[in-house]
C-alpha cells in the first residue's frame, strides 16, 4: 500500500506477512491467530511511520531532532508485543519520554527487527492491547519501573502513596513506553473491517487528513489526542444520507488509525466533507421511534403529537445501529430509555398544567407571541422553539373508584396512584339504605359510647388502685373522683336518646357495645340508678330482645343478677308486674316472648328466684299492699306458661326455683314444668 | 427541537464524550453509557483529569459508576475543540506533583492567614468541613 509511495522504507524486516497484500485476510483471521493481531499492531505503527514520514516530506516540519534514537518511536507498539523477559535497550529508550510525544519520526527508517521473533510477540499481542490499558501497563511496567525513574531529569518519582493508585502507575508505565493514556485499544477492532475495506490509501485522503494533523502538531505536540473520536459519528447534527454499509468505493476510503499510538495524533477522523460510514442512527430520533404515551391518561399537546409523528418517520430509513463502530454503543437498550421517558413523564402529568407548570406555560406562550409576531413582521419560516416533551392531560378520565370483579366478594387488593382502594366503609350490614336517619344515629350514639369508654376505663383502673392505696387521703380522692366519673358516665348514656325520657338508655341499649358499657358501669351505681337500669332493660325487654343481633344481652346478666340479689321485695314485685303485663301493641307479654330468649328467660329466673330467696329467708317482711297476690299471680302466671311453652336453655338455672313451684303448684303441673325445665337445660333440676 | 424532561433529556447523550463535574471536585472524561432516573450516570473508558494551572494530567479509570446526586455538572465534549486546546498536557507524576504543590501552597496560605487572624484575637470557623447541603 504505501510502499509505493514510501519507496525509501527499505528496512522493512518485518518477518510478518507483507501487509497491504493480506489486508484481506486480517479481519478474517484476526480474532483466532496471535501472529496476524500482531502484524495488524505493526501494520497500524507501519502506517504512522508512513504518515509522518509523508508529513516530513511533505511539509519539511521535523520537530523532534532525535536523530539519535532511530528505533524510539517504533518501538512502542512492538515493545508491547514483546516478550517480557527482553529487556528493552536502555539507550534507545532513554531519551523517549523526553521526545516520546512528538509526532515526527526520525530520518532512516529502520524497522526495528526484534529479537523475540513472531511467536513470542504474538502472545503478548492483541489480548494485551486491547485490554484496559492501565491493567496492561501495570502488568508490564511494574518490574521495570525502577530503572526508568533514573534516566528522569526533571520529575522526582511520584510519592508512595500514588504509587498505590494502580492507574496512576499504569499511567506511568504508560509515558514511559511513550505512550500517552487514556488509549482506548477498543477501538482498534471496530477499525479493522475499514482498514480491510479501504483497499489502497488514497493519496488524497491522506493528505487531507494529515493536513489536520499537520495543523495540530503545529500548534502543540502534546496534544492529547481524544481516542473517542469516532463518536464524532453520533452526533446528530451532521446528516447521514447513507443507509447502512460500508463507504463506497468511490470515495476515498476513511484511514483507520491505530489508537494506542496516540501521541502521533493518530485517530479516526473525519473531516466535515468525507463520507460518513452509513450505519448512522440518531440517538434522540430513535428514541423517540418506539415512544408511546405513557399510559391512557396522557396526552400530548397537539404540536408535540406532530413533531414526535416526524421524528418517527425520519429514523426508518436508517438502518441498524452501528455497532461495528462502537461495539458498547448497545448497553442502554431501547426498552430502558422508554422506560425513563415515560417515568418523567408520568411526574409531569397534570390536568391542569396553567396551575401546575405556569412558569413554563407562561414562557412558551410569550415565546410564541414573539415568535408569531416576527414572523408576521419578518415574514420568515417559523422556527419552532424548544418545547418540553411533556404530556398535559386534557381529559380527566372517569375515576373508577374500586375494581370488582364479578361475582366475587370483596375488592381487589389492587391500587395505583390514578385509582386507589376504596375506603372500607363503616356502615352496618344489616341496615337498609332507607334508614339513612337511623344509621346516622346510631353512628352518633357509638361515637359517644367510645368516647365514654375511656372513663369508664379509668373508674375500673382507680377502682383496682383504690384497693392498693393506703393513704386514707388518696383513697377519698379515688373514690370521688370514682364518683364523679361514673355520675358523668350515668348521665351521658342516659341522655344518649334525645327522644322522650321514657327510652333512656334503650339507645345505647341496643347497640352491643352500649350493652356491655353498661354491664361493666352497674357494680358503680347507686343502688336506685342500678334499678332504675333494670326497670328499662325490663320495659324494653322484647324491643332488646328482638334487636339483639349479636346476642349481647347475656353480656348484661351477670350484672343484672347481682343487682336484682339486692332487690327489696316491693322493687322485686314492681319489677315483675312487667313481665305479665300485656304489652301494648302486641298480645304476648314479656314473659312469653322471654321464654324464647336466654337472656329473658334467664333474667325471669332470677326475679323468681330472689323472690324465692326472700321469702324464704326468715327476714322480716314490710307490710306492702298486694304484693305477695301479685307474686303468686306472677309464679302462676309463670308456671302455667313454663309448662306450656317450649324453652330455651337460660344462662343459669336458680336451684330453688323447683321448690317455689313446688309450694304454690299443683303436683301435675310442677310435674310438666320439672320436666319442661329439664328438657331445656338437660339437667335435673333438683329441688333444693 | 424539542427537548424531554429531567433525566430523559440525558438519553439523547448516550453513546457521546462527557465531561463530568463531580462533587468532589473531580473531573471524569468518558462516554456516557446509561442513565437512570436518577441521573445515575455510567461512563465507559473513563479518565481523570487533574487541572492545575494551565497543565493537566490524565488517569485512565476504566468504567466508572456515579450516583447521580454527585455530580455537579455534565455536559458533551466537542471532539472538535477537544483537539485545539490551550492547555498543555503533562504525564501523570506532574500533574500530580503540580496538584501536591499548589495544595501545599494553598495551606501554607490558610495556615498564615489563620495565625495572622488568630493574633489578631479572631476566629474563623472553617468552611471547608461544611460539604453537603
Amino acid at each position: 500500500m504505501g510502499d509505493s509511495e514510501h519507496p525509501e522504507k527499505t528496512g522493512e524486516s518485518v518477518p510478518d506477512a507483507s501487509w497491504p497484500e493480506n489486508g484481506d485476510q486480517w479481519s478474517d483471521k484476526g480474532e483466532e491467530e496471535d501472529d496476524d493481531e500482531c502484524g495488524l499492531l505493526q501494520e497500524m505503527v507501519e502506517e504512522d511511520e508512513e504518515i509522518d514520514l509523508y508529513n516530513e516530506e511533505t511539509f519539511g516540519l521535523d520537530e523532534a531532532t532525535s536523530g539519535d534514537n532511530p528505533d524510539a518511536d517504533p518501538l512502542d507498539l512492538l515493545l508491547l508485543c514483546s516478550d517480557n523477559s527482553s529487556t528493552p535497550p536502555p539507550p534507545q529508550r532513554s531519551p523517549s519520554p523526553r521526545s516520546s510525544h512528538s509526532p515526527s519520526r526520525p530520518g532512516s527508517r529502520v524497522w526495528p527487527h526484534t529479537p523475540t521473533g513472531r511467536s513470542q510477540r504474538g502472545r503478548a499481542g492483541r489480548g494485551q492491547l486491547f485490554d484496559d490499558p492501565a491493567v496492561v501497563k501495570t502488568v508490564e511496567g511494574r518490574p521495570s519501573l525502577k530503572w526508568m525513574i533514573a534516566p528522569l531529569k526533571s520529575s522526582r518519582p511520584p510519592a508512595a502513596s500514588l504509587l498505590q493508585d494502580q492507574a496512576i502507575v499504569g499511567v506511568i508505565d504508560g509515558s514511559r513506553h511513550g505512550r500517552v493514556p487514556p488509549v482506548s485499544p477498543n477501538f482498534l477492532s471496530p477499525m479493522r473491517p475499514f482498514s480491510t475495506s479501504r483497499g489502497r490509501r488514497g493519496l488524497p485522503f491522506v493528505g487531507s487528513f494529515n493536513q489536520r494533523c499537520h495543523y495540530q502538531a503545529q500548534k502543540n505536540p502534546m496534544v492529547p489526542c481524544s481516542p473517542f473520536r469516532p463518536q464524532r459519528l453520533f452526533s446528530p447534527q451532521q446528516q447521514y444520507n447513507q443507509p447502512g454499509g460500508f463507504l463506497s468505493p468511490s470515495r476515498p476510503p476513511p484511514l483507520s488509525i491505530p489508537m494506542p499510538d496516540t501521541h502521533k495524533l493518530m485517530h479516526l477522523q473525519f473531516g466535515t466533507d468525507s463520507p460518513r460510514p452509513a450505519p448512522f442512527y440518531s440517538p434522540s430520533s430513535n428514541t423517540m421511534q418506539g415512544f408511546r404515551a405513557p399510559g391512557p391518561v396522557a396526552q400530548f399537546h397537539p404540536q408535540h403529537e406532530r413533531l414526535l409523528s416526524q421524528r418517527h418517520q425520519r429514523p426508518h430509513r436508517c438502518g441498524q445501529r452501528p455497532v461495528s463502530w462502537d461495539p458498547y454503543s448497545q448497553i442502554m437498550s431501547d426498552k430502558e430509555k422508554e422506560w425513563i421517558i415515560r417515568l418523567q413523564m408520568i411526574q409531569l402529568q397534570s390536568e391542569n398544567p396553567r396551575l401546575d407548570d405556569y412558569y413554563y406555560q407562561e414562557c412558551y406562550q410569550r415565546m410564541e407571541a414573539k415568535l408569531a409576531e416576527e414572523e408576521f413582521l419578518g415574514d420568515r419560516l417559523k422556527k419552532e422553539p424548544p418545547k418540553l416533551t411533556t404530556p398535559y392531560v386534557n381529559k380527566t378520565l372517569s375515576y373508577i373508584p374500586v375494581v370488582h370483579i364479578e361475582g366475587s366478594l370483596g375488592q381487589v387488593a389492587v391500587s395505583t396512584c390514578f385509582s386507589p382502594r376504596r375506603a372500607i366503609d363503616a356502615v352496618h350490614a344489616n341496615t337498609p339504605d332507607e334508614h339513612k336517619y337511623t344509621r346516622q344515629q346510631r353512628l352518633e350514639v357509638l361515637s359517644t359510647i367510645e368516647k365514654l369508654y375511656i372513663v369508664l376505663l379509668e373508674v375500673e383502673e382507680a377502682d383496682k388502685m383504690k384497693a392498693t392505696v393506703s393513704d386514707k387521703d388518696e383513697e377519698r380522692q379515688l373514690v370521688q373522683n370514682i364518683k364523679r366519673k361514673v355520675e358523668h358516665l350515668y348521665n351521658e348514656l342516659r341522655c344518649t336518646n334525645l327522644l322522650e325520657s321514657g327510652e333512656e338508655f334503650l339507645s345505647c341499649l341496643i347497640i352491643s357495645k352500649g350493652k356491655r358499657m353498661l354491664a361493666r358501669l352497674l357494680p358503680f351505681l347507686s343502688h336506685d340508678e342500678s334499678l332504675h337500669i333494670l326497670g328499662v332493660v325490663t320495659k324494653h325487654l322484647p324491643v332488646l330482645m328482638s334487636r339483639d343481633t349479636d346476642e349481647a344481652l347475656p353480656v348484661m346478666y351477670p350484672s343484672l343478677r347481682a343487682v336484682i340479689d339486692r332487690l327489696a321485695f316491693n322493687q322485686l314485685i314492681r319489677i315483675l308486674k312487667e313481665f305479665t303485663a300485656a304489652l301494648p301493641d302486641s298480645k304476648d307479654t314479656r314473659l312469653t316472648l322471654a321464654c324464647q330468649n336466654k337472656f329473658g328467660l334467664s333474667l325471669l329466673y332470677a326475679l323468681l328466684s330472689q323472690g324465692e330467696r326472700i321469702l324464704s329467708s326468715d327476714l322480716p317482711m314490710e307490710p306492702s299492699t298486694g304484693d305477695f297476690e301479685i307474686w303468686t299471680d306472677t309464679v302462676f302466671h309463670v308456671a302455667r306458661q313454663l309448662s306450656q311453652t317450649i324453652l330455651v336453655e337460660p344462662l343459669l338455672l336458680p336451684s330453688n326455683l323447683l321448690t317455689l313451684f313446688c309450694r304454690y303448684l299443683d303436683k301435675p303441673t310442677v310435674h310438666q314444668l320439672k320436666n319442661n325445665l329439664e328438657s331445656a337445660t338437660g339437667f335435673l333440676a333438683v329441688a333444693s | 427541537m424539542n427537548y424531554m424532561p429531567g433525566t430523559a433529556s440525558l438519553i439523547e447523550d448516550i453513546d457521546k464524550k462527557h465531561l463530568v463535574l463531580l462533587r468532589d471536585g473531580r473531573t471524569l472524561i468518558g462516554i456516557l453509557r446509561s442513565i437512570d432516573q436518577f441521573a445515575n450516570l455510567v461512563l465507559h473508558q473513563t479518565v481523570e483529569r487533574i487541572h492545575v494551572g494551565k497543565k493537566f494530567g490524565d488517569i485512565p479509570r476504566g468504567i466508572f459508576v456515579v450516583r447521580g446526586e454527585n455530580v455537579v455538572l455534565l455536559g458533551e465534549v466537542d471532539l472538535d475543540k477537544e483537539c485545539d486546546q490551550v492547555l498543555q498536557r503533562v504525564s501523570i507524576e506532574e500533574i500530580l506533583e503540580e496538584q501536591r504543590t499548589e495544595q501545599q501552597a494553598k495551606q501554607e496560605s490558610e495556615r498564615l492567614k489563620l495565625q495572622a487572624v488568630k493574633e489578631r484575637g479572631l476566629s474563623i470557623p472553617k468552611a471547608d468541613t461544611l460539604d453537603d447541603f
